[in-house]
């Protein structure tokens, strides 16, 4: 299907040397290594539908990258399909390269020695784009990022705000069905990071380009992700709205209610616990698996009590993470 | 067609880039100059002090090191950016590539100018012509054309070998230091007969690591030594062809080791 993400069953294994501790141990390793296989990525399947955006996250070392350079035609997988724009691209990288654009936030495409615009000129007949089509998009983009300010310098000159920007630009002059985005505000301060991801939900919104996104940023998530992939030690935990993660994993949010009659006699609701009272002030938490969100468990207080007053303590994304990452890191 | 606009482009562009940095282009070239003073020495010293060697006179030793220095020259301009691939392995450059609708092998040799090949090719240059004016050979133009062959042949088999390095270096990024190991037995085996050698050596360095065909046999062919070199007159005469195969060689493993890449960093 046109820019959509299919991956079924997609497993990566690198064989690596062990070393053994100490001088006699790796001096051992060298005359008799011991071969181990490192599952990097096991058994994962998700889709991701055109235009969509979704967040894949996990901490470091989870298999994110692995999964993304598997996608791109950099790696081969061990076994499993994938398929990106109808394309598998490691069996045709070429015709893949063609359909997707892709920034890694730690590196750039651009040609360190030459102004960013040249760079955007040589992908320009790399990727055989129209010479009127280039300059339209190139005016585009450069409303979005204000690249003029900044494209006749060298790429080696730019500040990494401006460098990341630029190569935006440069994964996206071709017009790419899918675009994948590897920690791309890494290190950025705030006012360009919000610059670029208004570019990116423009890009989503407006041009249906399909996005597939890896960061550790929680705010970036949830300005720009409707769902989230988890994937930790290799393996998918979780594939889901941000509602169903913060459901299943962020458990912590209390209602503070002042009863408007101190005497009325306080109980748990479905899924909401009775933590503490004291007086008319009553503390809710959610209770189980099946606990509502936050602003379920409100309504659900407002309606069986007559309050005076309330206040939400919320787990934010990144307390939710946390707690998902841990679960996720005890079960694997 | 596109392609050779695309790399006519880059090169012109990474050129100019380079030159924009005067005192950095100036040292490069002057670098790629130095780098081969001891093949001016050997040279020099070659035509001072000695009638000849291992059975050839001086000016017909002279076109070994001229043929193999302009060999290298071209090489380094032309196909010379696998030399030292690791770092470019190292920086990620090489995914890079992979997810451009382009030769991965073509955007490695588009990834800067090599300034210092300019010096390279100046020292080239000059040696082989003062090896051309002192021989006493007939230069027709069949002997300029297999000349020009084998130039061509040395600078493809340099370029065989030091492909299949970067070959390993994509598996093992630390293979990339046999790259100096190959280009310092390059320079130093290079320049005269390897007849000199003991015959083992001799052997290693014509049918293990083929160095005898860059320049000392098709030199051997081209001043009437080709039946004293130990290797059959048909093969010693064929050089040329041998640079030619072992490059497609080396793009046929480039190829294999390209699908087996592996990546840094996971």
């Amino acid at each position: 299907m046109s820019g959509s993400i299919e991956v079924h069953g997609l497993s990566r294994v690198f064989h690596t040397t062990v070393r053994r501790p100490g001088v006699a141990g790796a001096l051992r390793s060298l005359v008799n290594p011991e071969r181990v296989a490192k599952h990097a990525v096991s058994d994962i399947t998700f889709d991701v539908a055109p235009g969509e955006l979704l967040a894949l996250l996990g901490p470091n070392g989870a298999g994110k990258s692995t999964t993304i350079k598997v996608l791109t035609g950099i790696l081969t997988p061990t076994s499993g399909e994938v398929r990106v724009a109808g394309v598998v691209p490691y069996q045709e990288r070429e015709r893949n390269a063609r359909n997707i654009g892709a920034v890694f936030g730690q590196r750039t495409q651009l040609w360190w020695d030459l102004p960013a615009r040249e760079s955007f000129a040589i992908l320009r007949d790399i990727y055989e784009v129209p010479k009127a089509e280039h300059a339209a998009r190139l005016k585009e983009f450069d409303e979005l990022l204000d690249l003029s300010s900044f494209w006749d310098t060298r790429v080696r000159h730019l500040s990494l705000g401006q460098r990341v920007r630029s190569d935006l630009a440069a994964a996206l002059l071709h017009d790419p069905q899918v675009v994948f985005l590897d920690e791309p505000t890494i290190g950025m301060d705030v006012v360009v990071k919000e610059q670029v991801r208004e570019f990116l939900r423009h890009q989503v919104e407006q041009r249906g380009r399909t996005v597939l996104l890896t960061t550790h940023d929680m705010t970036e998530v949830e300005r720009l992700a409707e769902r989230v992939v988890l994937i930790n030690h290799g393996r998918l935990v979780l594939d889901g709205s941000l509602d169903e993660i913060r459901r299943r994993f962020g458990s912590t949010w209390q209602v503070r209610a002042t009863l408007a009659d101190a005497h009325t006699d306080a109980v748990a609701l479905p899924g909401i616990a009775l933590l503490r009272r004291d007086g008319p002030q009553v503390v809710f938490g959610p209770d189980g698996p099946e606990a509502p969100t936050v602003n379920s468990a409100l309504k659900a207080i407002i309606e069986r009590y007559e309050v005076t007053g309330v206040a939400i303590d919320e787990a934010d994304l990144e307390d939710v993470m946390r707690n998902a990452y841990a679960q996720a890191g005890a079960a694997a | 067609m596109n392609a050779l606009r695309i790399t006519w482009r880059v090169t012109r562009l990474n050129f100019r880039a380079q030159l924009e940095y005067r005192a950095e282009f100036l040292l490069n070239v002057a670098i790629g100059a130095i780098w081969q003073v001891s093949v001016i020495v050997f040279a020099t010293v070659l035509l001072a002090r000695f009638t000849g060697m291992g059975g050839w006179d001086s000016s017909e030793v002279l076109l070994i090191p001229a043929t193999r220095m302009l060999a290298h020259g071209l090489f380094v301009l032309l196909l010379g950016r696998v030399h030292f691939i690791g770092r470019q392995i190292q920086e990620g450059r090489i995914d890079i590539y992979l997810m451009r609708p382009m030769p991965v092998h073509r955007q490695v040799q588009l990834s800067y100018f090599p300034t210092n090949a300019l010096g390279d090719l100046t020292v080239a240059a000059g040696l082989m012509v003062g090896a051309l004016s002192r021989s006493e050979l007939d230069w027709s133009a069949g002997r300029i054309s297999y000349l020009v062959a084998a130039v061509v042949g040395g600078m493809l088999l340099e370029a065989a070998l030091f492909t299949a390095l970067a070959c390993a270096s994509l598996r093992f990024p630390a293979a990339d230091y046999w790259s100096r190991w190959l280009e310092e037995l390059l320079g130093t085996f290079g320049s005269y007969p390897l007849n000199v050698l003991p015959r083992a050596v001799g052997g290693f360095l014509t049918y293990a690591l083929p160095l005898a065909f860059v320049a000392y046999l098709p030199a051997a062919v081209l001043t009437g030594h080709g039946h004293d070199t130990g290797v059959p007159y048909w093969l010693a005469a064929s050089a040329p062809l041998v640079g030619v195969l072992a490059y497609l060689g080396s793009r046929l493993l480039w190829r294999w080791s390209l699908r087996h890449y592996t990546g840094v960093n996971g």
